[in-house]
């Protein structure tokens, strides 16, 4: 499904060229030995700037929740309507979250709690996003 | 004139449980209440832009309260006064518009946003406003801020005012980054996946139906119960320009946004502004109407722990808010005639309903109850005003309707049951701002 | 020839929020030539069905906006029209396969054109 481009920035640049490299990774503060997404500049628990690390994850994960997108804002995702956007959690963390559009799977057809894996889309700017197909 | 006028200090907010009683509980009053017209898109005029309405607005809540202009020495307002579709980059302002009011340095100014110092150059009568600040966003966040001050001894007869305009355009859709090929900033994570406004609470909804073994139906005797509320509520949009009902299959019948939230499950963006008048308990002896105490007021800061707040995050947040309010405030549930917390998105008001455990409604309940008599007849009055749902996209309908249901003159929506106390606020289940109200000073 | 006529409200009819350029007698008009007429919108079937009969005509159909497949199932026609004001009405009426007119290009009522109208005077 054709997306919107992510522009990376000095925040989560470490994040982008990981996924142009097929790996997911999620940024982690070795102080408090907590994930952390989306990325901060500062650790949103103990505050600190200097022990914040890239951190490589499995790449799986669960199904949260759901809903299914009939009147997105966004152009260049309305031709594909309706979609799903699914909340996807993190196996490591499962207070980590990822939206996923769930490729693969039909519309509103989404298993609740399924298992999922990581797998990279390439938007048409080049940067590839983490995307999350149902597996198992 | 104040030259800049701040937002209100973050410590004037009561975000946390344990601070015990609110040290103003009582020794702030609302007393007067103006609301503008109501229109769906401004129709170009100087006359009803969001600064006209807004100036009318508080001249009506000073002549409600028996106010003269000279005697108000507070003003505090919300500057955004957005709906959703911005001023066409590169549009001139109307003329007219230029030439009916002083304008700031801002010629959008009381068109698509508003200053304190606008509403001040153009309301000449207001001679002696010595506090001015802004409580940003929403009408529930100048209330707080209103209270505070007054309650501080800052302003002791203070107009608090909120207005909103509304533009041609469709809500957000195909505007600004949506219209892009790229992403940047933080919506990397959220809006880029086409997320709409109402995609956190359908997400929520989703997984709240699935968690308590509810469906979507059953939200349905809410959504209609509130149009009716709306419909009884003459200042209204739905009241003035559709007042047409709504049923169960209109509401089962519309069209999807984000399912499980369709289009009867978001608000309807509109122009129209409100006032009040808040003051002292002794200033209000001389005032013509009946003074609402503020018992106490409290506001949600969460923090989410990643992309979206959780079903179970969302829950924790009402309740922790819910306990707050009847902490400072002295109370505890029971002693709520009515409830007027924020609807618009439909679904909030669950959560918002059981985190305050509105008549001993608990997790997963609130579309339970929905199926009893929540009507303004019985003895469970849920959203008397009829909110968003009721009356249009402001915010400030409950709490309009919260100070005439104490006062008595609620007209066609007054409670069948005494109104003694009432809470209201938002906007989110997870993160606003709140108010309780009461006959009494507590 | 039977033709079906759907009609927005807001934007696109005289008694829609804002008013819209159809007016009743151009419904009526196509009424009396025997055309099934009625309203897709986002205002709720009741309160649709409400205005019809505030303005006293009786609609073959009322919809919401994304019910036009539904109205296009329910009646035989050999022509579907749908006339709005939005994008919104655009996408609804192709994907129900429905033609769709800009309301300020129906005001002409092109309707008149087609089928047995031709050869009205
Ligand atoms: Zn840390």
């Amino acid at each position: 499904m054709p997306k919107q481009s992510p522009i990376p920035d000095e925040l989560d640049r470490p994040f982008w060229a990981a996924c142009n490299e097929g790996r997911l990774v999620i940024q982690h503060c070795t102080r408090c030995d907590r994930l952390q997404h989306p990325p901060e500049p500062t650790c949103a628990q103990c505050g600190s700037a200097d022990n914040l690390e890239w951190r490589q994850v499995s790449g799986r994960g669960r199904i949260y929740s759901y809903a299914v997108m009939y009147d997105t804002p966004v152009t260049v995702l309305q031709a594909d309507q309706p979609f799903n956007i699914v909340v996807i959690t993190l196996e490591e963390d499962p207070g980590i979250q990822m939206l996923s559009h769930l490729p693969g799977t039909t519309v509103d057809q989404v298993p609740w709690g399924a298992s999922v894996q990581v797998e990279f889309e390439t938007t048409p700017n080049g940067q590839k996003v983490p995307e999350w197909r149902v597996v198992g | 004139m104040p030259t800049k006028v701040p937002n209100a200090p973050e410590s004037w907010y009561r975000t946390r449980e344990g601070l015990g009683i609110w040290p103003h509980r009582g020794k702030v009053a609302a007393v007067g209440v103006g609301l503008s017209p109501t229109a769906r898109r401004w129709d170009g005029r100087p006359e009803t832009s969001v600064g006209a309405w807004s100036i009318l607005a508080l001249r009506k809540a000073m002549e409600d309260a028996g106010v003269s202009p000279d005697q108000v020495d507070g003003l505090v307002m919300a500057q955004d006064t957005a709906t959703g579709s911005p001023w066409p980059p590169g549009k001139p302002v109307p003329e007219d518009f230029l030439t009916t009011f002083q304008p700031t340095d801002d010629p959008l100014d009381g068109l698509t946003r508003l200053s304190a110092e606008w509403i001040l150059q153009n309301t000449p009568e207001l001679t002696n406003v010595k506090f001015t600040m802004y409580g940003p966003g929403c009408m529930s966040n100048a209330i707080v801020v209103a209270a505070q001050a007054v309650g501080e001894g800052l302003t002791d007869t203070c107009l608090v005012l909120k207005g909103w305009h509304n533009l041609e355009g469709r809500y957000y859709v195909g505007q600004g980054a949506a219209a892009e090929d790229t992403i940047a900033g933080r919506a990397k994570w959220t809006t880029g996946w086409g997320t709409v406004a109402c995609y956190p609470t359908a997400m929520h909804f989703e997984a709240y139906c699935r968690k308590y073994g509810v469906t979507r139906d059953m939200h349905a005797p809410f959504v209609v119960n509130s149009r009716k509320n709306g419909l009884l509520f003459p200042e209204g949009f739905y009241a003035q320009h559709r007042p047409e009902p709504l049923t169960v299959e209109d509401y089962l019948s519309a069209r999807w946004i984000a399912k499980p939230a369709s289009l009867l499950d978001n608000d309807l963006p509109i122009c129209v502004s409100a006032a009040y008048l808040f003051t002292t308990p002794e200033r209000a002896r001389d005032m013509k109407q009946k003074p609402v105490y503020i018992l106490n007021h409290a506001s949600d800061r969460i923090k989410i722990r990643s992309v979206m707040p959780t079903l179970e995050e969302t829950e924790e947040c009402a309740a922790s808010n819910a306990r707050k309010l009847y902490e400072g405030a002295g109370i505890t549930a029971n002693d709520l005639s009515f409830e007027g917390m924020y609807d618009g998105f439909g679904q909030f008001h669950v959560f918002h309903l059981e985190g305050l455990g509105f008549r001993g409604v608990k997790r997963g309940d609130a579309l339970h109850f929905f199926q009893t008599d929540i009507s303004i007849e019985g003895w469970n009055p849920v959203s008397p005003s009829g909110g968003n749902i009721g009356s249009g996209r402001t915010r400030f309908w409950h709490h309009t309707d919260a100070i005439q249901q104490i006062q008595g003159r609620a007209g066609k929506r007054q409670i069948w049951r005494k109104a003694e106390v009432g809470v209201t606020g938002g906007p989110f289940p997870y993160g606003g701002n709140f108010t309780v109200w009461g006959a009494t000073p507590g | 020839m039977a033709i079906l006529i759907s009609f927005d409200i807001d934007g696109t009819m005289e008694f829609g929020d804002p008013p819209g350029g159809i007016t009743l007698e151009m419904v009526r008009r196509a009424q009396e030539l025997g055309f099934l007429i009625g309203s897709c919108s986002d205002r709720p079937p009741s309160a649709q069905q409400a205005l019809w009969e505030k303005h006293d005509i009786r609609a073959d159909f009322v919809a919401p906006k994304h019910g036009l497949d539904e109205v296009k199932s329910r009646f035989e026609a050999d022509d579907y029209l749908h006339i709005g004001d939005r994008d919104t009405d655009q996408q609804f009426a192709e994907r129900a396969g429905f033609r769709f007119y800009w309301a300020y290009d129906a005001i002409h009522e092109p309707w008149l054109t087609l089928g047995d109208a031709q050869d009205l005077p």
